[in-house]
């Protein structure tokens, strides 16, 4: 798989591109900031962009805004955004736009080479993949009144894999379970949360989050 | 303010009248009022009026002197008719000295300043001047060389002081002074004239009356002079009669424009007084502003407030800056308010003294409002200055970690994954031990670095700060209505530290959140289980914003938490 890192931080830009090319991917270029990225990106036609948040010029969310253009200029470009914010907003911000083949993963899950590698398969796959800590840290929340009480403890375990954009095929690998069984926890969950119901796993992903951020 | 009028004075120059007006009486034909009734009576009119004017000017502190002028001057008008040959040998002296003191005594009147200061030097001139030839040349100088008799005047008494009768000295002494005093009188309404056309508007409007009138009685005093010149000697024909008759009008005019002056002044703090009564007690800042500003009608007045410690404020407690045209309104030794005005709107002084007299109770409680919002101002900016080192020493440590720190745990953390997946099954646990303390010191830094400065509160705004605190773990608070919309940075962490701060004084509980803007301030409503405890740092995050804090608590410990912040428009 061919990968293009940005990241204005050459220690994390070089020991990233280290781990990756050490497991097997391409990285064919790194870059420091948003306008290198974009010229890289045309220039390589990578399967996947990493891209740090925090990027010059005032460090806030470049990198949102750059995939979102990175997403829109070339939609063959899967983007992998490496955030430290674990509020779920740049990560909503971010699959709203672009929700197939977009990713939010938190920066310190950069060292479990599992999970970068199983984030970048399923971005180039044009899954969406959202940081498990932000969907945990949305469903642990203690609410005064939640439909959240009402699911049992497989249905929770099946909504938080589907909040972070797994397909319902990646369901059933995970969870070890038939497709008509995770199709049924699904539609379960779905009934309980009051959500309509919708075959897109993409709008499916953008609804569940958006209810669990209210 | 007023004295006790002097009542020995008065007796005195009333029976100088009395004796006048019987000397004059008593020989109708040496009289200048030709004894008939109408004169007569404007003759004591004129007298007896400059008489009461003068003695009320007397009793006002700062017209002391122009009152005792205008008594003089008074007393020198009744004088005129001393030298009637029907009086006594002292009355008759003393008319032959002071008959013709009465024109300078008057250019002495209308020359001088409200508060009677002569400050011109050609208007020193020019009394002094006066006062020479009247009382000297036609005066003294005369009497000393008048012998009644050897000028044919059988029926007058003794001159008392006559050193040495000499005729034609006499005569001599006659004609340079009425010639002398008819330059002189020239001079003065020359003098009146350019006074006149130089003073400002407000002066003419205050002191045209008097100089008009003082002007006219010069004028007549000049033709008369002028009618007695080609004799060579002061007389009392019809001509000089009649001259003298409109003398006395003009004496009456100018009488009447003392008065009408106070009445003006009267008039003008009786305004005041109704006005600061409409104020009412605690008249709204730039209040009395208005009020005088329309009432002097100088819509460019502006009124300061001098400050103990050397600060000017306005009636807001804002410095002010002074500029243009400035007269202070004095009480005592103190200033109590400047007044910025228009050019020459206060030329009279005594306006001023008049506003600070009659506004004075207004202008002192403005002073001492103005002088509380200044010092409150002080300490809210204080609190600001407090408040703000605070949260840049927050964001600072905030940017810090995020730009030190955490890259390079990130940076180790990598470098472990690099180590395990170059050694693959090889590594040893702890390399693992070593990951899991890294990943827990980074989330551990993160933690602290957003517990300093949310950097998402800079960045997207209060709502989305808010919707991160709300997804921490276990976090207590529930938003309902946040507004999206953003504002300046202050009240944005003012609002957002509030919130979190109230979270921690209320712990554990709940803490429900709605922040919504109405008209100009954004109103932060928390509804917390607890009754949090210790407010006193969210009251000067409140307050250095200027904003309010308000703290309901009910029965069962609920509390509502209310800041509302002023967002401008």
């Amino acid at each position: 798989m061919r990968v293009v890192i940005a990241d204005d931080e050459l220690l994390l830009r070089e020991g990233l591109r280290r781990l990756l090319a050490e497991s097997g991917f391409d990285v064919v270029g790194t870059v420091g900031t948003p306008g290198e990225l974009k010229r890289k990106v045309a220039l390589t036609r990578p399967d996947v962009a990493i891209v740090d948040i925090r990027m010059p010029p005032t460090y806030t969310d470049e990198g949102i805004a750059v995939a979102e253009e990175i997403r829109e200029t070339h939609p063959a470009v899967a983007v992998l955004v490496l955030s430290n914010h674990l509020a779920s907003h740049y990560a909503m911000r971010l699959i709203e736009q672009h929700t197939a083949g977009t990713g939010y993963l938190l920066k310190g899950r950069i060292s479990h080479i599992a999970v970068l590698n199983d984030a970048l398969q399923r971005l180039a796959d044009g899954e969406c993949v959202i940081d498990p800590t932000i969907v945990a840290r949305l469903l642990t929340r203690a609410r005064s009144t939640s439909h959240l009480d009402a699911l049992s403890p497989r249905e929770r375990e099946v909504l938080s894999l589907v909040a972070e954009g797994r397909s319902n095929k990646g369901i059933c690998d995970q969870l070890f379970l038939s497709p008509k069984t995770v199709e049924a926890h699904v539609k379960q969950i779905l009934i309980k949360l009051d959500i309509d119901a919708s075959p897109d796993d993409h709008r499916r992903v953008l609804a569940v989050l958006s209810y669990l951020r209210t | 303010m007023t004295r006790s009028p002097r009542p020995g004075l008065a007796v005195a120059v009333a029976v100088a009248g009395a004796v006048a007006l019987a000397t004059a009486r008593g020989d109708p034909t040496s009289s200048f009022g030709g004894g008939g009734l109408v004169p007569s009576v404007l003759e004591a009119a004129a007298g007896v009026c400059l008489l009461a004017v003068g003695l009320t000017a007397l009793g006002r502190d700062r017209e002391r002197s122009i009152g005792a002028l205008l008594v003089a001057a008074a007393a020198a008008w009744f004088l005129i008719d001393f030298n009637n040959p029907g009086a006594g040998a002292a009355v008759f002296t003393l008319g032959l000295v002071l008959a013709t003191a009465a024109p300078a005594v008057v250019a002495h009147v209308v020359l001088s300043d409200p508060d009677g200061g002569l400050r011109s030097w050609p208007a020193r001139a020019a009394v002094g001047l006066g006062y020479f030839l009247t009382l000297g040349v036609l005066g003294v100088a005369s009497a000393v060389v008048f012998e009644p008799r050897a000028e044919e005047c059988l029926q007058c008494p003794r001159n008392l002081l006559l050193v040495a009768g000499d005729r034609q000295l006499h005569g001599d002494l006659s004609h340079v002074g009425v010639d002398g005093t008819l330059v002189w009188s020239l001079l003065v309404l020359v003098l009146l004239s350019t006074r006149f056309v130089r003073s400002s508007p407000a002066r003419r409007r205050a002191r045209g009356p008097l100089l008009a009138a003082g002007g006219l009685y010069i004028a007549l005093v000049a033709v008369d002079l002028m009618h007695s010149a080609q004799r060579g000697y002061l007389s009392n024909d019809s001509v000089d009669q009649q001259l003298w008759t409109g003398q006395a009008i003009a004496l009456l005019l100018l009488a009447g424009g003392v008065a009408a002056a106070w009445w003006r002044a009267r008039r003008r703090r009786f305004q005041i007084a109704r006005l600061v009564v409409e104020l009412g007690a605690t008249p709204p800042p730039d209040g009395l502003r208005d009020a005088l500003a329309a009432l002097l009608d100088d819509p460019t007045l502006e009124l300061s407030y001098p400050l103990a410690d050397g600060r000017v404020v306005d009636g807001h407690g804002r410095s002010a800056r002074v500029q243009g045209q400035t007269t202070a309104l004095v009480r005592g030794e103190e200033t109590v308010a400047l007044l910025s005005h228009r050019p020459g709107l206060f030329a009279d002084g005594a306006i001023a003294a008049e506003v600070a007299g009659a506004a004075r109770l207004a202008l002192e409680n403005e002073r001492l409002q103005a002088e509380a919002r200044a010092r409150l101002e002080d300490l809210r900016a204080a609190r600001a200055r407090v408040v703000a080192a605070g949260d840049a020493a927050r964001r600072q440590l905030e940017r810090d970690l995020h730009d030190g720190a955490q890259p390079r745990l990130v940076a180790l953390l990598l470098a472990t994954a690099l180590h395990r997946s170059r050694h693959g099954t090889r590594t040893d646990h702890r390399i693992d031990e070593l990951q899991a303390e890294l990943e827990l010191a980074l989330e551990e830094l993160r933690q602290i670095a957003q517990g300093a400065f949310p950097a998402l509160l800079g960045a997207e705004g209060l709502a989305v700060a808010l919707q991160e605190l709300s997804e921490e773990p276990s976090s207590p608070l529930e938003l309902s209505a946040v507004t999206a919309e953003r504002f300046e940075s202050r009240l944005e962490t003012t609002a957002y530290f509030v919130v979190a701060e109230a979270i921690r004084l209320a712990a554990p509980g709940r803490v429900a959140v709605r922040a919504e803007r109405h008209n100009s301030r954004l109103v932060i409503e928390l509804q917390t289980d607890n009754t949090p405890s210790g407010t006193i740092d969210l009251e000067d995050r409140v307050g250095a914003v200027d904003g309010t804090l308000s703290i309901l608590r009910r029965d069962d410990g609920r509390t509502t938490l209310q800041a509302e912040l002023p967002c401008g428009s």
